[in-house]
């Protein structure tokens, strides 16, 4: 590894963050690189050691998305049997008074390559789980409800939440989007995560919701709200850009 | 319960006081129409009171399928009372809206809302999840507001100081959490004033539009209802729910890669695209400007749109249809605009506009005129214009804030206004000539009766433009056809054996589908009609399954063009409610809804020798294309069933069939003790015979 940097220094404890680690190595794509070959001049804590990243995202055109929250209906259902919006780990906001494409955004999970919610969970209630292509899940078995996933999703709304559960005696736990690895009452034989079908994905009648593999550009908007329209989209009178 | 809430919430403003309902005790109804009108009877004694009175009762009631995934099916409201908008009586009647209030009702906790009495001063209900509070407008300076500035405020106060787009706690600590914004039923200055043209708004545009029931608000001094809520609607099936959505998207829905046929705008298989009309008669202009479709919650394919501009956001039909000579699209769409700022019917100032334009053109209406109308037509297809007349009809003055009589007489609605004008009488009365094309109840003309049969047959035996289009989606596919050069989705012979087959219980008798005149008052064509109250009565207003996407008759997608109606309607309802529910049992219970309604016309003071409509339907051929289905020469063909009257007393004798097929006594158009027994309501038949009313048999 000729062009490996030396790790620097980050905090009082000398310690190397997994954060400082990926910057120094500088590339998106480290996750998968770290996860498969750590290197072995730079030590690193296992606890802040670098986690895979997840074999899929959900890709969204807000400008193409008609507001109909068939997604979150969709979610909450193969989720938890019910149909509530409050339980959809996609949200649709939107402001009919407000001008387009203003008007509406899709809030999705982005796994992130960095997960912030993996990190701050305490009981290691949050994991990528390595059965399901890595996708950031929780274990509601684990899951203790304290929120700490919630306050540190950088995003808005927080793409993790807490309520009661059933299952669990109405005790508060954690959940966030799997990619429908988990779905008890996914319709499909073979189920969802990144190699099976996500309900939001497949409900979607104008398919404002696309499944992809790659890794998203992390940085801003433009790797997770992308452009989904076409020609055919465009012959129904609605703008290609 | 699966698909139910379990309560409905009762509010008597009058007394100040939060009541509940059981929803199980009108199960039997199963949910919107069919319990609004439940709930009614019940609660309301005495029938032939007038829709301003306070003992008026407003439901607003959700079905167990909205807030679920069923396609086009979930997103419906049901409004119910007596109205004041028909004349001579205000019918006992209904609107629905779409959007996301049920949906949120649900949420919330609730199955409907039922409102009784009247406050001293305006309020508004908050409800937040199964917390109720009626709240006094002044502190939001509420009344006084368009609906759009009520909503906005109210949004901003129930949500605090939370940003939108994060989770929000409406309810406190109590309740969940929410990304919404709470669904908000407003009234705007139209219904404030009294205006009998007033509807009901929520957000930009979804409109009780029917009925003044943004009037029956105002009387009760109810500005808004908002509610959030966090719960959850149990699903009996959800394996199933989510199989039965896509593979009714799979087979029956829009697909671009492969497109069947022209965009038709009522029917399952529509594109989703902003129905919009600006720009019409003179060619259709859709703006060309970013935009994208709107749908109501769970719909498939939107019908409405939001726009670069905001100009008209989430308006369509006949929203968009009106001031079609505007001077620039802009204004029309600002027209729309102010429709739904005010809350004004957009149907009756449509076609009222076009009345005053006609007067004033004869030199009989203007300022200074035999009709002192305050407004001169010299600025006609300007904003100014529009907003003045908009205004007249919202604050009953002379739109610029002075009184003005004929601006009150226009709050009386057009028909009232025309009698008090001394328009109505003698032989050239305008219901005589047509010129205030107003054909039944004292409502516009919105399809033709007298050759759109179950169009002016269902609505004249009913209590409103039924505003359903399950039949006229054929004539718009001819007419589009033949303007086009292009075929129509099917064949007359093919569509008429489609929609037969799929009549049960009337299935197979083919002359249910011959429009022609020769059968125009047969007893076929009372099954035709009888079948579509029956239909929509149930799966379109209680059920709430979208007009606009339902029934899905003809198909192109399907197999022989078989669309999915009969089979798919009650696949969606047992998955959602676990009940073993098929299409027959919705009819038949369509049919006992219908049932009660005409228990509560006749108690209201409805005879058969009062159902006629206005005069020029006689006398006056109608001039406009129309072709529908009728068996000529033995073969069936889309023939041209324009240059007709109805005949009165070939009318008479199709009543007196209609009345025989739904087993009401002839000779009053009364439901009978036998039938209504029939039907689980004999306490019906109890209170007709006392109000001597019953029908003999």
């Amino acid at each position: 590894m000729k062009n490996k940097k030396y790790a620097k220094q980050d905090d009082a404890n000398g310690e190397i963050t997994r954060r400082s680690f990926l910057k120094l190595s500088g590339a998106a794509a480290v996750g998968m690189w770290v996860g498969k070959a750590l290197p072995d001049l730079i030590w690193i804590d296992e606890a802040t050691a670098a986690i895979p990243a997840s074999e899929g995202y959900l890709l969204v055109d807000t400008k193409k998305c008609q507001g109909c929250m068939s997604c979150m209906l969709a979610c909450s259902l193969v989720h938890e049997g019910v149909a509530n919006l409050s339980r959809a780990r996609i949200q649709v906001i939107q402001n009919p008074f407000e001008k387009w494409p203003h008007d509406l955004t899709i809030e999705q999970c982005r796994q992130c390559v960095d997960p912030s919610c993996v990190e701050a969970c305490p009981v290691d209630a949050l994991e990528a789980n390595p059965n399901y292509g890595n996708v950031r899940m929780v274990y509601g078995d684990r899951c203790t409800g304290c929120g700490e996933c919630v306050a540190a999703c950088p995003y808005t709304p927080s793409r993790s939440l807490v309520v009661a559960d059933e299952k669990y005696q109405n005790k508060e736990k954690a959940r966030k989007c799997d990619l429908c690895a988990k779905a008890p009452y996914h319709w499909h034989r073979k189920g969802g995560g990144p190699q099976g079908k996500q309900a939001c994905v497949e409900v979607c009648p104008v398919k404002a919701i696309k499944f992809a593999k790659e890794i998203p550009v992390q940085e801003g908007d433009t790797g997770y709200k992308v452009n989904l329209r076409d020609e055919k989209w465009a012959s129904l009178g609605y703008p290609m850009d | 319960m699966n698909g139910y809430m379990g309560e409905i919430a009762r509010v008597d403003l009058t007394q100040g006081k939060i009541m509940t309902i059981p929803t199980s005790d009108y199960k039997s109804w199963v949910g919107g129409h069919g319990m609004g009108s439940a709930i009614f009877f019940d609660l309301v004694k005495d029938k032939t009171i007038d829709g301003f009175n306070p003992a008026n009762v407003v439901t607003i009631m959700t079905s167990p399928l909205c807030g679920t995934l069923v396609p086009a099916g979930s997103g419906r409201t049901e409004v119910q009372g007596i109205g004041v908008q028909s004349y001579p009586i205000g019918w006992f009647t209904r609107s629905n809206f779409g959007g996301r209030f049920s949906t949120m009702l649900k949420h919330a906790g609730w199955d409907g809302i039922v409102i009784e009495g009247r406050t001293d001063s305006p309020v508004w209900i908050d409800i937040r999840n199964r917390t109720i509070q009626i709240r006094d407008c002044r502190s939001l300076s509420l009344w006084g507001t368009d609906t759009r500035t009520c909503q906005e405020r109210i949004w901003s106060y129930v949500c605090g100081t939370g940003t939108f787009g994060d989770w929000l706690k409406p309810h406190g600590e109590e309740g969940g959490k929410t990304t919404q914004r709470p669904a908000v039923l407003a009234i705007g200055p139209a219904g404030e004033n009294l205006s009998r043209m007033a509807c009901l708004i929520h957000d930009a545009a979804n409109s009780s539009g029917q009925g003044g029931f943004g009037a029956v608000w105002g009387s009760k001094n109810l500005k808004a209802i908002s509610v959030i809520g966090t719960g959850s609607i149990n699903i009996h099936a959800p394996k199933a729910l989510m199989k039965a959505r896509l593979r009714q998207m799979d087979k029956y829905a829009f697909d671009l890669d492969n497109r069947k046929r022209k965009p038709l705008s009522t029917v399952f298989d529509a594109f989703p695209r902003p129905m919009t009309l600006w720009g019409n008669p003179r060619g259709s202009k859709r703006p060309s400007e970013g935009q994208r479709p709107v749908a109501c919650v769970g719909c498939h394919a939107g019908c409405r749109g939001r726009y670069e501009s905001g100009l008209g956001n989430e308006a369509h039909c006949a929203g968009t249809a009106f001031y079609s000579e505007a001077s620039s699209l802009d204004i029309q769409r600002r027209s729309s605009d102010l429709l739904n700022r005010f809350g004004v019917n957009v149907f009756e100032a449509w076609r009222g506009l076009e009345y005053l334009r006609g007067l004033n053109r004869e030199g009989v209406l203007g300022p200074g005129k035999k009709i002192d109308f305050p407004l001169t037509f010299k600025n006609y297809g300007s904003y100014e214009f529009v907003e003045q007349f908009i205004k007249i009809i919202a604050f009953r003055n002379d739109g610029h804030g002075h009184k003005s009589q004929a601006g009150d007489d226009l709050g009386e609605g057009f028909v009232r206004a025309a009698k008090k004008w001394g328009r109505l009488e003698g032989d050239e009365g305008d219901l005589k000539t047509g010129w205030l094309n107003f054909p039944y109840w004292g409502l516009p003309n919105h399809y033709e009766p007298r050759t759109e049969l179950e169009w002016g047959y269902g609505t004249i035996l009913g209590d409103r433009d039924i505003n359903e289009h399950c039949f006229n989606t054929i004539f718009w596919d001819v007419l589009i056809s033949r303007f086009t050069g292009s075929k129509p989705s099917a064949t007359a012979e093919e569509t008429v054996k489609i929609y037969t087959d799929k009549m049960i219980p009337f299935q197979g008798d083919r002359l249910m589908m011959d429009y022609g005149t020769e059968n125009m008052y047969s007893e076929h064509m009372a099954k035709l009609v009888a079948w579509h109250r029956h239909y929509a009565r149930f799966w379109k207003q209680s059920a709430l399954l979208c007009d606009l996407r339902w029934p899905d008759f003809v198909n192109p997608y399907a197999p022989d063009k078989v669309g999915s109606t009969g089979e798919s309607e009650q696949v969606f309802f047992n998955a959602v409610t676990g009940k073993h529910f098929t299409f027959l049992d919705g009819i038949e219970l369509g049919r006992r809804i219908w049932n009660l309604d005409q228990a509560i016309w006749t108690l209201q003071g409805r005879h058969r020798d009062m159902v006629h409509f206005a005069d020029y339907i006689y006398q006056v051929p109608y001039g406009g294309p129309s072709f529908m289905t009728s068996k000529v020469n033995g073969a069936w063909e889309y023939a041209n069933i324009s240059g007709r009257c109805i005949n009165k007393e070939k009318f008479e004798e199709f009543k007196t069939r209609f009345y025989h097929l739904e087993g009401w006594d002839p000779e009053t158009g009364y439901p009978s003790r036998s039938t209504l027994r029939s039907l689980n309501l004999g306490y019906v038949a109890d209170e007709l015979e006392k109000n001597g009313k019953l029908g003999k048999g």
